[in-house]
């Protein structure tokens, strides 16, 4: 019965899909839609929960095509991201379910939305399953377009339009790359199915090959630092559920690629693990580092993306340093840490996400600067963004700082047992994610100060919070707490997730790294004291009445309230020649000041220095081509006569 | 006796390229539609069988009934008898295309000894295919441009049958309805392109784009 579940949820979801375009009149196929969807996502939760817990014990995922059975796979690592992607599509949808009523007006596109969003679901899931490499890029492209497809529910807007052709540019390179990869990778095994796939050194350049191509294709996808361009373009425009998904689901697709290309290789060399170090460290602070210089809400959580990628990428390379000097506990708290963190950031990253098209659609914009004194509206669901906030930062008592603390310990781990210049190397890039920690901190207490204190900068009507909203945000905020202090329920399943992956070594139980329950007892308690903490202040002290921000001056407007640009000012101006921070300052000097302005403005390193010149270069050259565009067909057939010709005149000299 | 029938389809590629009237390039069209499924035919001649003829009456009903009957229709209905262009003189084209046939005869005959061809129907075929795409290149008119594809998939049938002494049924059944929807479709367009632009050249369709 089990093994039908799976296939079960996908119908649904091809339903789902096909509904949305023919129910009338559009409000109820919105309602339709998202009930089949939430059904077929329990559906597929349950199918994934139920195969992890009964790990290493697997049968075939679709049953009903026993010939075709290698084409799929349900490994543990596959099954794994299939929890991630259904326990982080259910909020999603729930809320997608307000978020849509906003767009009712808008028939047309609202349809083609739910049916990519659908789509995107299914074909995200299956992906993770393929076991052959020509239909894992089927499902590969077929997520691409869909969510591309998705964002387009605003169509009519340039920036929509703008930021969604560097999304589907820049997947396209993505893919054309990956197609690369599974060529070089068939032409030396002969063979379309990942499971035949065994590099190692021995055999040569390919293996360089390989790897460069894998990271690069499932790089860019993931959004490491040198290939993240297209993310601060993606993520603004597109509808807040889909951002959420994209943020949460897509670019973990990457990272199970980059899982993938690991699995392929065996022994691991050490400068793969120390390359993936180096770069996800690099990717972890800057990202963090320009989230602190964005005004736009959503600009700012594309790149915590990049940030939180950087983080996971930190534990992949310590478990391939575990897999290359064979320490267990290495590759338990590498792996074991970027696995747990791909769950934690999948959750308060869609819950922030959510809660950002919350407030996108009660304020009508996305820049901070000209929000504030949300609280006084939304009491409860600041509360719930707040959660998001804390956990994203890794403070302890939410799930953040868990996957965060394997890591650490992880630093720790490989400097005592690997010795040689290693204690240095864990140092720095210690040192290099609480540096990340800290900033990400700075980063939150700003948006969540500027955003919910103060008082409005432009004139609040109302903040509605929808019930569906509501009932999303709160499955998050609650996951962030259960798995802030009780991660043993999770713990057990990545290790057995990593002990399938990694039939080879034999791993102790994450029991031995630390006694979890006194940390569970613990932070239980700090929570606690918390909740004590407000209820108290709540009911025993004399509420101070004055205008936030005050600062002893009396009549304020809200003009004069702190912002987000000065708020963050301080720990930008020590980067901002590297990260193209540009203010533009003109200051009152007169005792009767005249005009007076300030505009401050970042741009993307790698955009504006290789991405941009690189692709002006190309436009330049394929202008010299203008000759040869032409409205008249019939100069077409005759370059494809020629291009005959051509081929056949070297088919027919072509030495055999 | 093959061999007779493809040198007769050669003929009719060359009486194509000298006329102006489109009534004619119809006929053309009609007598190829004969001269193919007698070619399909003729190995099978002594022993025959439903399941042999399905495709060439197929092929007959459909080149040479169905397709030039309603080509026909779209010419009445369009009002266009003659094509008076100036792009090339029909002796410098009726050139370019002996030229190119007799390369393709000399290169069909020096091929067929690598490879187990009959040289004159493959030989055929290629002009038939390679006249086709002239035929777009050179004229202006849509509806001309309809003809040139359908010479072209005539060459491609005559293509399959030289290479392949039976080529799979699902294979030119599939072929056969491209080619129906194609035409059909075009007959379409060109309807709805007579109501906006004047005269039924290419070269206004530039205008469509952005």
């Amino acid at each position: 019965m089990i093994q039908y579940l799976f296939l079960i949820g996908c119908i649904l979801l091809l339903i789902g899909a096909i509904a949305a375009l023919l129910i009338r009149p559009v409000k109820q196929a919105l309602f339709f839609v998202v009930v089949i969807n939430v059904l077929a996502l329990v559906v597929n939760l349950i199918f994934a929960l139920m195969r992890l817990i009964a790990l290493p014990a697997v049968t075939d995922l679709f049953p009903v095509f026993p010939d075709n059975a290698s084409l799929f796979r349900a490994d543990g690592l596959a099954l794994f991201f299939l929890l991630v992607i259904t326990a982080v599509a259910v909020p999603t949808i729930i809320s997608a379910y307000t978020y849509l009523q906003h767009y009712l007006h808008k028939e047309a596109s609202v349809r083609s939305f739910l049916t990519s969003f659908s789509l995107l679901l299914l074909s995200t899931q299956v992906v993770v399953f393929v076991n052959h490499s020509i239909l894992f890029l089927v499902f590969w492209e077929l997520m691409t377009l869909t969510a591309y497809l998705g964002m387009l529910l605003e169509k009519e807007k340039e920036e929509v339009q703008k930021g969604s052709f560097v999304y589907f540019a820049t997947m396209h390179m993505a893919t054309f790359i990956l197609y690369i990869f599974f060529f070089l990778l068939h032409d030396h095994f002969g063979s379309w199915l990942f499971s035949d796939y065994h590099l190692s050194l021995t055999t040569g350049t390919i293996f360089y090959l390989v790897c460069g191509f894998g990271f690069l294709g499932f790089g860019i996808k993931a959004g490491f630092m040198p290939m993240h361009f297209w993310l601060p373009w993606a993520h603004p425009i597109a509808p807040a559920p889909l951002s959420a998904f994209l943020s949460g689901v897509i670019i973990k697709t990457g990272i199970y690629g980059i899982f993938r290309v690991i699995e392929f290789c065996s022994p691991l060399p050490v400068w793969m693990g120390i390359a993936i170090l180096v770069l996800s460290v690099f990717s972890a602070i800057f990202g963090v580092w320009y989230a602190l210089a964005q005004h736009d809400i959503k600009k700012l959580l594309a790149y915590h993306s990049i940030e939180n990628i950087g983080i996971i990428g930190i534990g992949i390379g310590l478990g391939v340093l575990g897999v290359t000097y064979s320490v267990q506990s290495l590759v338990w708290l590498g792996f074991g840490g970027a696995l747990f963190h791909i769950f934690n950031h999948a959750i308060f990253k869609t819950l922030l996400f959510l809660g950002s098209g919350v407030i996108c659609n009660n304020c009508h914009t996305r820049d901070i600067e000209k929000m504030g004194g949300i609280v006084h509206h939304a009491s409860w669901f600041v509360a719930l963004f707040l959660i998001g906030s804390i956990a994203i930062s890794g403070i302890p008592p939410l799930n953040g700082f868990m996957s965060e603390f394997l890591i650490y310990k992880g630093f720790f781990n490989a400097s005592a047992s690997l010795g040689n210049y290693f204690p240095l190397l864990m140092l720095l890039l210690a040192v290099g994610l609480a540096f990340v920690g800290g900033l990400a901190l700075v980063c939150f207490t700003k948006i969540n100060s500027i955003m919910f204190l103060g008082t409005e900068r432009s004139k609040l009507q109302s903040f509605i919070v929808s019930r569906s909203e509501y009932t999303a945000l709160g499955i998050l905020a609650s996951l962030c707490i259960l798995f802030g202090i009780y991660p043993q329920s999770l713990l057990g399943i990545i290790s057995s997730v990593i002990t399938f992956n990694h039939a080879g070594i034999i791993l102790q139980p994450y029991k031995m790294f630390t006694h979890w329950e006194f940390l569970t007892v613990i932070f239980a308690c700090v929570l606690l004291t918390i909740v004590c903490m407000i209820l108290w202040k709540k009911f025993n002290t004399q509420q101070r009445i004055s205008q936030a921000w005050g600062c002893g001056y009396t009549p304020l407007t809200p003009r004069m309230q702190y912002t987000a640009s000065s708020y963050a000012d301080e720990i930008n101006s020590i980067s901002s020649h590297m990260l193209h921070l540009e203010k533009d300052v003109t200051a009152p000097k007169t005792l009767f000041p005249q005009q007076s302005h300030f505009i401050s403005h970042s741009d993307d390193f790698s955009e504006k220095k290789f991405i941009a010149p690189i692709y002006r270069y190309i436009i330049n050259k394929i202008d010299t081509f203008e000759l040869l565009s032409r409205t008249d067909i019939r100069f077409y057939i005759t370059f494809m006569l020629i291009m005959a010709i051509i081929y056949g005149g070297i088919a027919i000299v072509w030495p055999h | 006796m093959e061999n007779v029938l493809s040198i007769l389809f050669c003929l009719t590629l060359l009486y194509l390229v000298i006329t102006s009237r489109l009534k004619t390039y119809v006929s053309i069209l009609r007598a190829q539609g004969v001269l193919l499924s007698a070619i399909m035919v003729f190995p099978f001649l002594h022993h025959l069988s439903v399941h042999i003829l399905i495709i060439p009456l197929m092929s007959l009903v459909i080149k040479a009934i169905v397709i030039p009957r309603f080509i026909n229709k779209i010419i009445i209905d369009l009002d266009v008898h003659r094509i008076v262009e100036p792009s090339i003189q029909p002796f410098n084209f009726l050139l370019l295309i002996v030229a190119s046939m007799s390369t393709i005869f000399v290169a069909a005959h020096v091929l067929s000894g690598y490879t187990p061809i009959e040289p004159i129907p493959f030989a055929s075929a290629f002009s038939a295919i390679v006249t086709g795409i002239f035929l777009i290149i050179f004229r202006k008119k849509l509806i001309i441009h309809v003809i040139g594809f359908l010479i072209l998939e005539n060459g491609i049938f005559l293509f399959g049958t030289s290479v392949a002494a039976e080529m799979p049924t699902i294979v030119e059944l599939g072929s056969m309805l491209d080619v129906f929807v194609v035409v059909f479709l075009m007959g379409i367009a060109i309807n709805k392109i007579s109501s906006t632009f004047a005269k039924q050249d290419v070269t206004v369709l530039g205008r469509l784009k952005d």
